[in-house]
């Protein structure tokens, strides 16, 4: 059999492959440079870019938790300008895919930071971080108020002509609800889920482990949950979706393509093996080569059915 | 006396050191111009590779404290003192690997295993207890050498000395073998809580100027490490020291202020929780001085782990 044709398409997006590295855990990409040729992965998210740059919380920011950790690192990043600056430039060379990240404490600043990505080379995408649990202001709020989502999305659709992504928070009742305001906001492809809010506990010292108290739970302990979550949009909206939650070896990433996600965001691995996503992207391929399937776009949606969604 | 845990053992190159046997006083293993140019001043770029490797020995050093050897040449040529490891426990009873200081190099311990690496550690919690039960044969993921490391100094006349708090010992054998050319016995005090958290010191009796303090007195001089330090620093011309320090935070503090008030130039090796080692999960970070009256968050992993302690706004 011919080797597997691995690209996706997600609306306006074309990935060569459906791996990307998730943002806040891949830097801003040269931090992995040591380890492996961008190139052999689909594309990566950034750490999240803010008008300004941000000094994040005061440690300690992180603490391992059974099949996961808490992270409250509050979006420390070198803000936009630097990004474009400092970082953007060496990333051009790279046949990848690079996705900006993007925070702000009001409609203006997402507003601001979109439509600075636009002006630039390079970008192929943005992705709104309305979801961040970690930030006193914005995040949140945008993550779990269907009004204020589909404001700013809105807002960043008029900023930006690159491909819109919006990654949808957890920590809510029902996703669908924000699934949907985020498609009529005009997102083109919704990524999903960010962290769960957690709280672990120093029973020696009676504190919070994390000077802010909680945390963002990520790693395979909140698997289970994303591909639920993954799965009940599919059926909801009809944008193309990006998986994201625990993914730590291609069979994980699977999960989420048959459950209907066209693409996938490895994040926790990256800190365990920084080629994780690479490892995912050889393990995709060979199970395509097994199962005799041409193409990773054949997996996407066919949970128990067989057939596309 | 041999450790529990190494009796019956084959361990053919077992060094009586790292057992904290008595043995003769010798030289470094360290001691040609070569060793000391590859661990020199010099900044080299040296690519972290991430491999899983060999358990050679686990040696159980008494009272919680326990020096590993792995089989991982190539990633530990080029490391210099105070770089460090993310060491992983394959079989996923743990997530994220932890960091670990490497303790010695080749020829650091005269009968370590050629081309060997030695990490010493104190269980402390979930991740360095499934470490401490591994035997020969087991294998780790390792990913190095990451980390700044220490400088050694290049100019003739410096006087280094060395200071240690407990575990905080870690990254020091290293350093006196780097040392040895140029300092053959360095300064160093030692201190800990008793007599049964100093892991190494027989080892440092026999290669630096040990001054050992303890404080509840079990051992040495009753009391802390700043007290030796402080005389030290009064006799001695302030120029020409040179301190490393590595140990607990609230003793970070109390060297560096000494060391501020001396106006001596201070390096601590820091430690701090980190899921990744090489950069990305910012979950390490110390704050540090910037111009003006701000400051900043850098990273243990990248921009240390060893910083000067002016730079830290603590």
């Amino acid at each position: 059999m011919v080797s597997p044709d691995l690209s996706v398409e997600l609306g306006p997006l074309r990935l060569k492959n459906p791996v990307l590295a998730a943002s806040g855990t891949f830097g801003y990409g040269a931090e992995f440079l040591p380890y492996f040729d961008l190139g052999a992965i689909g594309g990566f998210v950034t750490k999240g870019l803010s008008p300004a740059p941000r000094r994040g919380n005061p440690p300690p920011r992180i603490v391992e938790t059974p099949a996961g950790m808490l992270n409250t690192i509050g979006l420390q990043n070198v803000g936009v300008d630097a990004f474009v600056r400092e970082k953007l430039p060496g990333l051009r060379a790279y046949d990848t895919a690079v996705i900006a990240n993007v925070f702000g404490e009001t409609d203006a600043e997402y507003v601001e930071v979109c439509a600075k990505l636009d002006q630039v080379e390079g970008v192929h995408a943005v992705e709104l971080n309305v979801s961040c649990p970690n930030v006193d202001d914005g995040g949140m709020i945008y993550g779990t108020d269907p009004g204020a989502l589909e404001r700013v999305t809105r807002a960043c659709r008029r900023a930006t002509r690159l491909p819109l992504i919006v990654k949808l928070s957890p920590n809510v009742t029902d996703i669908r609800v924000t699934a949907r305001a985020a498609a009529e906001g005009g997102a083109d492809i919704l990524s999903l889920v960010n962290t769960f809010v957690g709280m672990a506990v120093d029973v020696e010292r009676r504190q919070p482990v994390l000077t802010k108290v909680s945390g963002g739970l990520s790693g395979p302990a909140i698997r289970p949950l994303a591909v639920w979550m993954t799965w009940q949009v599919r059926q909801a909206v009809p944008l193309p979706l990006i998986g994201i939650g625990g993914i730590l070896e291609a069979p994980d990433a699977i999960e989420f393509l048959l459950v209907g996600a066209s693409a996938v965001q490895v994040g926790t691995a990256n800190f365990v093996h920084p080629d994780a996503a690479v490892r995912v992207v050889r393990g995709i391929e060979a199970y395509l080569v097994r199962h005799e399937i041409p193409a990773a776009r054949d997996l996407v949606g066919t949970l128990g059915t067989g057939l596309g969604p | 006396m041999l450790p529990a845990a190494l009796r019956g053992v084959k361990a053919p190159h077992l060094d009586p050191r790292i057992a904290g046997r008595r043995s003769p006083p010798g030289g470094s293993a360290l001691t040609d111009g070569h060793a000391l140019s590859i661990l020199g001043p010099r900044r080299e770029v040296s690519m972290p590779q991430d491999l899983r490797v060999p358990v050679l020995r686990n040696v159980d050093l008494d009272h919680g404290s326990f020096l590993v050897e792995f089989d991982a040449p190539e990633m530990v040529a080029p490391m210099r003192p105070a770089q460090f490891f993310m060491i992983g426990i394959p079989g996923g009873e743990t997530l994220l690997r932890r960091p670990y200081s490497v303790c010695g190099l080749p020829g650091t311990f005269e009968d370590g295993t050629p081309g060997a690496a030695q990490v010493l550690y104190r269980v402390v919690g979930r991740g360095t207890a499934l470490l401490a039960a591994l035997r020969s044969g087991a294998v780790l993921d390792v990913l190095g050498p990451l980390g700044n490391g220490f400088e050694i100094p290049a100019t003739e006349g410096v006087v280094p000395v060395l200071v240690a708090g407990g575990i905080g010992a870690a990254p020091f054998p290293a350093l006196v073998a780097a040392l040895a050319a140029a300092s053959p016995r360095p300064r160093m005090i030692y201190g800990a809580r008793t007599s049964h958290d100093l892991p190494l010191a027989d080892w440092f009796a026999r290669r630096t100027e040990l001054e050992v303090t303890t404080e509840d007195g079990s051992a040495g001089r009753r009391g802390r490490v700043t007290e030796p330090l402080e005389d030290l620093l009064a006799s001695t011309h302030p120029r020409t020291i040179h301190v490393y320090v590595c140990g607990p935070d609230p003793m970070l503090r109390a060297v560096a202020r000494l060391a501020a008030r001396y106006a001596v130039r201070c390096d601590l090796a820091l430690e701090a929780h980190m899921a990744c080692g090489f950069g990305v999960c910012l979950g390490c970070v110390v704050p540090t001085h910037r111009a003006g009256s701000d400051f900043a968050y850098e990273r243990v992993c990248v921009e240390g782990p060893v910083l000067e302690a002016g730079r830290l706004a603590w």
